[in-house]
This record gives C-alpha cells, structure tokens and sequence, in this order.
C-alpha cells in the first residue's frame, strides 16, 4: 500500500522533479505562446494559457503553503459529514432534512494557518477554525454540490421555484480554483452521476485526487466499478478509500478509534499531502498542468497540421506553377529578341575589337544599326534590359504593369492566390493572416516592385554572365584576328590588284588606266565581304545560345521572383508549421517531466478531453 | 374534453385523423428544419407527446404503459420486479447497469400488438433472460415479456427504465422515449436525488405531459426517516409541478434487496385520497380510461402550446427561412462580379456581317471589296514580316489569353466575395463553407481553362444569333445595312463589360443584351448586362446602335457563359439553388397545413 511507504524516503528534490527543468518548461511555455502566430487555432491555446499560467506561476512560488484540499462530491454524499469527521467536530451542516445542505463552502483550517491568501469573500465561504489533528497541516474546503442547479443549457430557469435560485455549481466553480487538491466523495447512487464527472473533469488537470466512497455501512462496495468508470474518463485511480462519515463522526465523539477505512484515509492525508509530501504535490500537479496543457494545445492545433502541411506543398506548387509561366514567357522574350542579342553581345566583343580594318567597319555598322533599336526597344523589362537600359525606378512603380510586362499576368497570379486562399481556410487562416485572391493596393505595390527589382537583378546578372560567357567564346584575339585577315585579305588583293594594273599594266605594259571605276567595284565587294564576315561573327555568338538562354531561365527558381506574391501564404503555413513542432517538442518535454513526476495514492486525470470533454461538450 | 373519453367523443375520430395528418405533415417538414438549420425537434417535449404518445395510442387499443423510472442505483430494477412478481431485469449493486428498457406484458399483447409502434424509437426484443437489461449492446433496444403468471391485468404494461442522471448519455435518452410513451410514471426518489436537477427535469416534463405520477421514496432509514419524507416530496412536488396520485416508502434492507423481497409501504397521509392501497394494486385497480385520457390530454396540451409547443418550432423555421432570406439577399449583393473581358478582335463580328453581307451584294460591289481585301491583305503581310502587326492567328490567341486572364480573375474576385459572405453569414458559411474550404481550387480553375480551350471564338449559337439579328435588322431598316459595317468597325472598339450575378436581380439588371441571356438564366448563376458603350458607338447612326450594341453583348455574353457554367458546376454545385429553395421555405404547402391543423386541434381540445 502506497499510503505506508516511508515519507523519508523521497524527500530530496532531486527524487521529486527536476525544478529547473520545470521553471525551464514554464518559461518556454510561456515564450512559445507568446510567440504563436494570429491563427485561431493557437489563439485558443493563448487564451487557454490565460488560465493555466497563474496556476504554474503559483506553484513556482508558493511550494511551501499548506495544500488546499477541496470535498467535492454530489449532493447527498455526506461530503460535509466527512469534513465534520475530519475536522473533528460540526464545523459544518450535514444530514438529510433537505437537499442541498451546503449552501456556502465552509473552510477548515487550524488554528495557526493562515489563510489570508486565500479569497473567501470571492468563495463566498466561512472560516471554521479545527484542533483536529487530521487538518492541522492542510486546509479543508466543503465544497457546494454540483448536481443541484439547473443543468447547464437549462431552457428557462424558473425563479418561481427554490431551485430557480440555486447557484451551488457556479458557487463551485469559483471555490475549486483555489483547490490544491480534489477530494471526491461519492456513494452508490452517485457514482456514475454525469454532472458530477463533468465538474470533476473540467477542474481535475493538475489537480492530484483522492477519492473516497463514503456510505460504507449501507451502500455495497462499489469501488471496482468506479475504478472502472473513472478510468474511462482518463483517471488514474491509483486507490480509493472506503469509509463512513457518520460512523466516524460518531466514534470520534465518544472518544473511540476510528475504524480501519477512515484511518486509511487520514493516514493519507497525513503521508501525502503534508510537509515535504505537499511540496511534491504542488509541482506534480503543476507538472501534470503543463502536460495537460501541451496535450491541449497539441490536440487543439494537431487537426489542422494536415491542412498546414497541404498549404506548405500548395505553396511549393503554385510557385513552381508560377515559375513556369514566368519561365516559358522569359524564354520566349528571350528567344524573340535574337536581334537584340546579337547586338549586345556582337557589341561587346566589337567593342573589344580594335585596330584592325575589320573592327573599324563592324563599329561603323553598329553603330547605324544601334539607332533603331535605341529608338524602340521592344519586350518590356527584358526587352529594356537587353538594349542595354537598366531597371528603373518607374518600371519599379508600374505594378501590375510591370509584372505582366514581365510575362506573369494577373490573372495567374490571382488564381495561384486563390488556389492557396482555399487551402488557407482549409488550415483556419483567414485574413489579416493571410490576404485575398487579390491583394491590396499597398500589399500589391511592395509586391509588384519587388518582384520586378528581382526579376531586374536576377535578369540583369544572367544576361551579363551570358554575355561574358558568349565573348569568351568569340571574343578571343585569333578568332579577331582571323577575321581580320580574311577582311584584310580582300582589302589587300583589291589594292594589290590596283597596284598591280596600275604599275605593270600601265606603266610596264603601256595599258590604259582603267580609272576608278574597278575602285568603286572593290568597294562594293569589300563592304559585301565585310557583311558576310560579320554575319559569320553573328552566327559565331548565336551558337549555342539557345541553350544559353535555358540555362538562364532554369536560374529562375533560386532568384525567387515570384516569392513576394505569395509570400503572405508562405508565412502563415511556415510560422504555424514551426509553432507546432515547437509546440510538439514542448510537449514531449512535459511529458517526460510527468512522466517522472512521484504518485502515490492520490489520482490525476491523465488522458486530454477526448474522453472526460464529453462532459463539455455534450453540455453545449 | 376532459368530461369524455375517446371511445364516446363524437368527434374522435376527426381528432385522431387530424393527429396523423400533423404527424405526416411534419414528419415532411423535419428535412426541410434540418437543412434550414432549425433546432432540432427530438429533445422538445412536443415532438415526444406527438411521436411517442399521440401516433402511436389514437389508431390502437389503449394499453396504459406504467414505467419506472429514476436516478442511477436507486433501485428502480428491484420495484418493477417487486411491482411484476418476477424478476424481469436484474437489480445488480453497479450503478447504470440497465441500458435497455425492459417490458412486462400480459398475455396475448405482444401478438396484438405492434410494440415497435406502441414504442418508437425503439427495436422490441423478446425476453430472454433477466441479464437482458444490462448487455444487449448499443442501439435502442426493447426488452419486452409475457407476464408467465398471468396475474398481470390484461391492458396494462409495465416497465423497467435506465437512469436519467448517469454518464451514459444514451439512458436519459431512452428514459425519455419511455416517458413519452408512459400514461403512469412510478418516480423512484432516494434521500439523496430527490433534488437532483437531472431527475428534476426530468419528472417535471412528465407532469407537464399530464402523466399520473406515483412517487417511491428507496433506501428510507425506516422508520427513522418516514417523518423527514413530507419534506423532501415538498421540495419534490415544488420543484417539479408533480401532483403525486399516491406516495410511497420501501425501506432500505439490503439483505430484503439482495433476495428480492422488498416492502412498498403505503404513505396515506402524503396520498391524496388518503387510501393505503398497495402499489401494484393502485396499477392494477386504476381508472385506465381516466388515466389514459388524462396522459393523451396531456400530452396534445404539449403540443399545442404556443410558447413551447409545435407551433414554436414551426416560428422556429419562419425565423430560419427568413435568415436563408437575409442571407440570399448578402449572396446577391455580395456575389456580383464584373468582368472586364478584352476588347474582342474587331474582325470576329465583322466576318460574321460578312458572310452574312455576302449573299446579299451586287458583283461590282464584291469585285471591289475583293480587291480591296487583297490589297488589304498584301498590306498587312507587309506589316508583320516588319514586326509591326501580328497575324490574324497570333492575335486570336493573344485574345484568347487575355480572356482567360479576365476570366481567371474573375473567378478569383468571385470566389473572395464567396469566402467573404460566408464570413459575414453563417448560414452562408454552412451552406458554402464546406464546400468553399474542402475543394481543390486550383481544379475550379483547370475547369475553367478546359472550358474556354472548348470554346470556339465564334460558336453556332452565336453565329445564329448574329444571322437573326442581321435579318430582322434588315427588315425593318432596308437601306442601313451598309451602314452597319461602319458601325462595327467603330463599335468594335468597346470593352466590354459583364456582370456576373448570383440569382436574377430583376430585368433593371438586363439591359441591351437580355434577348441572349435566357440560355445561362437557367442557373443560380446569371450573366447580366454586358456591355458599356458610353459613347463608344456615338458615331454610328443611332437605328444601328441597338443592333451593334446587341451584336457585341449577344458575343461576350456568350463567352462569359463559361464562367457561369463553371461557377454553378464546379464551384458552387447545387448550393445556391439550394439557398433560393431554404429560403422560400415559409410558404411551403406542409407549413400551412400544420398550422391549420394546429387551430383545429387546439379548437377540439377547448
């Protein structure tokens, strides 16, 4: 029997909990709610939270008070006989002319404890100063019965009848939070009363039990069967206690023994819930509250980590989505501009191309061919870019525009958000979380100018690091000089050719000079010549540019352009995900802790309200 | 009414067919309450006393049902047992045990009797043993046996309850069906429930229903107690309205309990008549007639009362119809869309006009326009080899993405004012949410693709339309038709503009274009008044600006089409229609009629 275990034993924190992994567990607790994002789900564990954290702070700080050991119990189940037994005499009304009998919580408390913490008027209780030494280290609370009020969602409460105005489970309600301990009373016919078990239920988490059958002398033993039907709604009954109030009452009166069930009873008291004992009480309990708490949290949030996880894989896809999109219509612009290209690439290396006949002519022609385009670039961003101008800030400030330029129409966009808008309130995120299919005027300017300064940046380095990479190939000195040689080639003959008519044929052979006209000719033919060559240098630099600009485009994803539209869903789903596998890991820490938490004879309600939150629920 | 019973009542047999018609006329309403929402009828007293006393006793032989009833462990297996003679549902010391009803019969009932409707709600199962009570698993079973002494008299039928007070929720429910179907309640009260509010309400709904409660006080302390029980049926009768027919005190004795052989004393100073008649006998001996009538009174009062009876919930469902309304009314305000579809390629209608034109024209006329055609076409070739212009094919299909993006944001701006009226509504968001929140969006949109890939840019429909219109034109304006293609290549240059709407906001909504819209008017989903021509067709004559103005409307009415199509298919399904329907359910025949009957009811039981 537990109760008889040597109290000298497990005195040592150490053997109790571990405190600072405890106050460690309060304060991330604590810092992780604070932290949750605004979605409904986690709002609920905030508010939730709002209760719990006093009760945590409390047993943080106040380990060495007396515990509070609240008689509960239906009405009729000599809750106040028992606290007449334990405190050794009438300290509160009991018996059976009517029903109920306990109007107000008495408090029972010695002589030397002070009680001032704790809130009578707020309990509307009485204090009854004992000598008995049952409840010389605890303070003892004879709670108001629950099962007489009207039960919860009661039609019309009829202020007619005496019952109109009884208030004994809202009385309740305020008394139990100032409860250490629950001490529940039952008999026969009471047992398995649902109003009672659902009071018990919504008070029990992180508070330690006792559970006591009162009526021995006249009811059966019923303890097998309650063990059974607590345990179903998530109790650990370590022991329950068997005794008779009146039977107690009455011997303690003539000065005789009590019998074996209610020295039991005291002796657990005495062993479980004083001095050292109360300490590891305090923070069971409180251990147990965390873990109560995390296992709340978890199962209030965990229906909806599938719906996260869904939006987090929607996200990825509508992004990829969007990409393509962005992708095909860059590659085209890409594609379309060869033109242009050829130009800024075709440029450049001219540009490095000096001395020599052939570079002169290529920087004549460019330059003439660079007018029309200078006039008219085509293509939007990419178009502007590839002409040489760079993103400006009047392209940042065209929004939509700007985007749709850049090859995503709005209309994607908007379908992708409301694609995720869906997947959102699959997940309980709504707005402010997260924003409409279409976003807001200011949300949609920040946006647009990001993505457009992305695209500009990411598109501006490509095309440089294209060109630099196209010049490499072509721009070499014996690829230049090469072609200078086949340009200077024809330039020579042609001279060598005027040379020779002019000095052997004329001067040797006496021929007539055949005048410019063989001159004009030559010309034709070099600037001829000069065109094929620089077709051929074109086509040099277009070789494999195809290819090139593939390679640029598949760059895409990790420029994270399309980002900013969405990253309102991106956020939302990264920040719940993260809150809950916060939330998951402070959850196996409580548990751990509970885990290793010291129980002895006194119960605690174990499983999260899937079972015992029947009784809430079906009360709505 | 109270002066007759229903055998002599002339008009009886009117009453009882006015009965069955409410039960049938509202047995036909309860999908209708359940999918407005309404509150549900089975907990209301009203719908037990109509379904579970009124249809099943009006059309059958009176059977007086007595059951016992009470909170759990109070012993109320061991007074049927003690109250039959036989030990027909086991009294064991487990609280909560008897999950099942357990019925005593007299010989011959169970063969005339059909016990399914005597009970319902119920599934009747014959007797097999006395641990039947406790373990015949879940659902609502009946355990039903003869009386094998035959001492039982012959009209009434006893019955052993489950707790109206424990965890197991299902026993107040089949508690509640029995005391609906109980013309005598036997209370079984102990020291300790007699306050209880579950057993308060419970017996205060039986005195409502007119049943004749018999009271026993369990477990007394006897004869310590016997004084203290005055006061407790005080508080008893108080708190609950029960007028006791008779009181009475079993002492507890559990060695008596354990063998079965309890004692009912008879309480003449709390009884009214002041009789010390035995608990069984007081059964056996009872008025039935008075008894029965007195419960079948009772219980039509039930219904018939205005504040809590049928005709509360049946404001209950005015009320929800009326909300349906509020919020059909947000859904149309809120799920109207406009579209801003890209202007269609001018040459579309034009080719249109021309084939129509076609037929019609003088052989210079169409030499000319030949060559002008030909020059035209050499023109614009010149332009696109030069980059200038695109080809006819290439701005086909910048059209048709540019329609897709209008349609697709459409969709989307839909779907937000959805999500939108579903937050304001929460009749909407049960209506809609669901299937708002479940689906796969982005399937909605690929629905939408697929739908406007099918779509050719000038249908049959459309090219009928066209072919129609130009005729009747033609008609009556012989000389314009000329003019008509001046008009077109001006009017061509209007963005037009539709309305998508959910339900049909009246013929202001409809301008120009109605003629065309009747083919999309068949769903919830409404294409409305395309077209925005201010001034865009000024320069046209005005006898033609109607016909272009409907040539237009008539072809983006046509293309929007698909968004409805899709919207009412895919997005919304039947919701919408189903909201019109919810919200029109006030006028239903079924509500009318259940009123009517109500008066004529209430008029007879006067």
């Amino acid at each position: 029997m537990t109760t008889h275990r040597d109290t000298d034993a497990v005195p040592t924190f150490a053997h109790e909990l571990d405190a600072a992994s405890f106050d460690l567990l309060v304060e991330n607790l604590d810092r992780w709610v604070r932290s949750a994002p605004a979605w409904p789900p986690a709002r609920g564990v905030q508010a939730e939270w709002d209760g719990v954290r006093p009760r945590l702070e409390a047993a943080r700080h106040d380990l060495a008070r007396v515990l509070v050991v609240g008689v509960v119990g239906g009405t009729g189940t000599g809750k106040s006989t028992l606290v007449n037994a334990l405190a050794g005499g009438e300290v509160t009304a009991a018996g059976d002319v009517a029903r109920p009998t306990t109007i107000n919580p008495v408090v029972v408390a010695a002589r030397d404890v002070d009680v001032s913490w704790l809130p009578l008027d707020a309990m509307g209780a009485r204090l009854v100063r004992s000598d008995s030494p049952a409840v010389a280290t605890i303070v003892l609370v004879d709670c108001p019965d629950p099962d007489t009020q009207d039960l919860p969602g009661h039609p019309v409460v009829d202020t007619s009848r005496p019952s109109g105005g009884n208030r004994n489970r809202d009385l309740l309600e305020a008394v139990l939070p100032a409860c250490d301990v629950l001490l529940l009373a039952s008999t026969a016919q009471k047992y398995r009363s649902w109003i009672v078990a659902r009071e018990v239920a919504a008070f029990a988490p992180g508070r330690p039990l006792l559970f006591v059958q009162t009526h021995a002398s006249r009811d059966p033993d019923i303890r097998a069967d309650w063990r059974k039907e607590l345990e179903s709604q998530g109790f650990d009954v370590p022991r329950i206690f068997r005794v008779d109030g009146v039977d107690a009452a009455e011997r303690a009166a003539s000065g005789l023994e009590p019998d074996a069930g209610f020295r039991d009873l005291v002796a657990a008291i005495n062993d479980e819930l004083v001095g050292r004992a109360a300490r590891r009480v305090r923070r069971t309990g409180a251990v147990d509250l965390a873990a109560w708490f995390t296992r709340q949290a978890r199962e209030a949030c965990g229906g909806f980590q599938p719906a996260v996880a869904a939006l987090s894989v929607g996200v990825t896809s509508e992004t990829r989505r969007l990409e393509g999109i962005l992708a095909k219509a860059i590659r085209e612009t890409l594609h379309g501009n060869r033109a242009a290209w050829q130009r800024l690439i075709g440029d450049d290396v001219v540009a490095r191309w000096h001395g020599g006949p052939f570079a002169a002519f290529l920087h004549v022609t460019s330059a003439l061919a660079s007018l029309w385009s200078r006039i008219r670039p085509t293509g939007g961003l990419v178009g502007r870019l590839l002409a040489g101008q760079s993103v400006t800030a009047a392209a940042r400030e065209a929004g939509w525009h700007a985007v749709e330029e850049l090859g995503l129409p709005s209309g994607e966009i908007e379908q992708t958000r409301s694609v995720l808008s869906g997947l959102a309130v699959r997940a309980g995120m709504t707005e402010p979380l997260v924003g409409r299919s279409r976003l807001s005027v200011d949300r949609a300017e920040a946006a647009t100018a990001t993505v457009v300064d992305r695209a500009g940046r990411w598109l501006a380095t490509g095309i440089d690091q294209l060109v630099a990479q196209r010049r490499r190939h072509v721009g070499q000195p014996i690829v230049h000089w090469t072609f200078e040689a086949l340009f200077s080639g024809l330039v020579i003959t042609v001279l060598g050719r005027a040379g020779w008519n002019f000095f052997y044929g004329n001067l040797w052979e006496g021929r007539p000079v055949s005048g410019i006209g063989f001159l004009e000719e030559a010309i034709v033919w070099v600037i001829l010549w000069g065109f094929a060559l620089r077709w051929a240098v074109f086509a040099l630099v277009r070789r494999g540019l195809d290819r090139d600009i593939r390679g640029l485009v598949d760059s895409l994803a990790a420029s994270r352009v399309v980002e900013p539209l969405i990253a309102d869903f991106a956020a939302a789903a990264e920040s719940a995900g993260s809150w809950m596998g916060e939330g998951d890991r402070l959850g196996s820490e409580a548990e751990r802790l509970a885990a290793d938490g010291d129980r002895s004879a006194l119960g605690r309600l174990r499983r999260a309200a899937s079972e015992a939150g029947r009784f809430n629920t079906a009360s709505a | 009414m109270d002066s007759q019973t229903p055998a002599d009542a002339p008009s009886f047999v009117a009453w009882s067919g006015g009965v069955a018609e409410l039960c049938n006329v509202v047995e036909r309403l309860l999908p209708v309450a359940a999918a407005l929402g309404a509150a549900d009828p089975m907990p209301h007293p009203w719908h037990g006393a109509l379904f579970g006393k009124l249809r099943p006793q009006v059309s059958r032989e009176p059977l007086l049902v007595a059951a016992v009833c009470g909170g759990t462990n109070t012993g109320k297996s061991l007074i049927t047992n003690t109250l039959v003679g036989a030990a027909i549902s086991r009294s064991v010391p487990e609280a909560a045990r008897t999950v099942h009803p357990v019925a005593s019969l007299a010989r011959g009932v169970a063969e005339r009797v059909d016990l399914a409707e005597l009970f319902p709600g119920f599934q009747p199962v014959p007797w097999r043993s006395d641990a039947d009570a406790l373990d015949l698993g879940a659902g609502d079973v009946l355990v039903w046996r003869e009386d094998p002494g035959g001492t039982q008299p012959p009209r009434l039928v006893m019955l052993d309850t489950p707790d109206i007070d424990g965890t197991l929720r299902e026993n107040w429910h089949r508690a509640e069906l029995v005391r609906h179907a109980a013309d005598v309640i036997v209370a079984v009260l102990t020291q300790q429930k007699y306050n209880d509010a579950a057993v308060r309400d419970f017996f205060a709904q039986a005195a409502t229903a007119g049943k004749t409660v018999m009271v026993v006080f369990n477990m007394v302390d006897w004869p310590r107690q016997r004084e203290r029980i005055a006061g407790w049926l005080g508080t008893f009768t108080t708190e609950t309205g029960v007028a006791p027919a008779a009181v009475y005190a079993v002492p507890h004795d559990f060695a008596a309990a354990e063998s079965g052989t309890i004692v009912i004393h008879p309480l003449p100073e709390l009884t009214p008549d002041g009789g010390s008649m035995g608990l069984a006998e007081r059964l056996s001996a009872g008025d039935f007639d008075r008894i029965k009538w007195r419960a079948m009174e009772g219980a039509m009062r039930v219904v018939i009362d205005p504040a809590t009876g049928l005709s509360s919930w049946l404001d209950g469902i005015d009320r929800a119809a009326a909300g349906w309304r509020d919020a059909q009314h947000l859904l149309e305000r809120e799920g109207r869309v406009r579209v801003e579809l890209p202007a269609a390629p001018r040459q579309l209608v034009w080719d249109e006009v021309w084939r129509w034109l076609e037929p019609r024209r003088s052989g210079i006329d169409l030499m000319v326009s030949a060559g002008y055609r030909a020059v035209g076409q050499g023109v614009s070739w010149m332009a696109r080899r030069v980059g200038l212009a695109r080809s006819s094919a290439e701005r086909q299909e910048d059209f048709a993405h540019a329609e897709l993006e209008a349609l697709k944001r459409a969709l989307a701006d839909f779907i937000d004012r959805l999500d939108g009226a579903c937050r304001l509504d929460a009749r909407l968001a049960a209506q809609l949410g669901p299937r708002l929140a479940a689906a796969d969006r982005a399937a909605w949109y690929a629905d939408l693709e697929r739908r406007h890939a099918s779509l050719p840019l000038v249908s049959d429909g459309y090219r009928s339309f066209v072919r129609n219109e130009l005729d009747r034109f033609a008609e009556t304006n012989p000389g314009m038709v000329k003019a008509v293609l001046t008009g077109l290549t001006v009017g061509s240059v209007v963005r037009p503009v539709m309305t998508l709407a959910l339900f049909s906001a009246g013929a202001a909504a409809m301008p120009a274009a109605a003629g065309v819209l009747h083919h999309v008017l068949d769903f919830g989903v409404t294409v409305a008044a395309p077209l925005a021509g201010e001034g865009a067709v000024a320069v046209a004559a005005q006898g033609i600006r109607p016909l272009i103005e409907r040539l237009f409307a008539g072809w983006t009415a046509d293309r929007g089409r698909i968004l409805a199509e899709t919207l009412h298919d895919v997005v919304l399904g039947g919701g919408v229609d189903e909201i019109a329907t919810l919200a029109s359910s006030s006028s239903r025949p079924e509500m009318i009629r259940a009123r009517q009957l109500l008066v004529e009811l209430s008029r007879e039981s006067a």
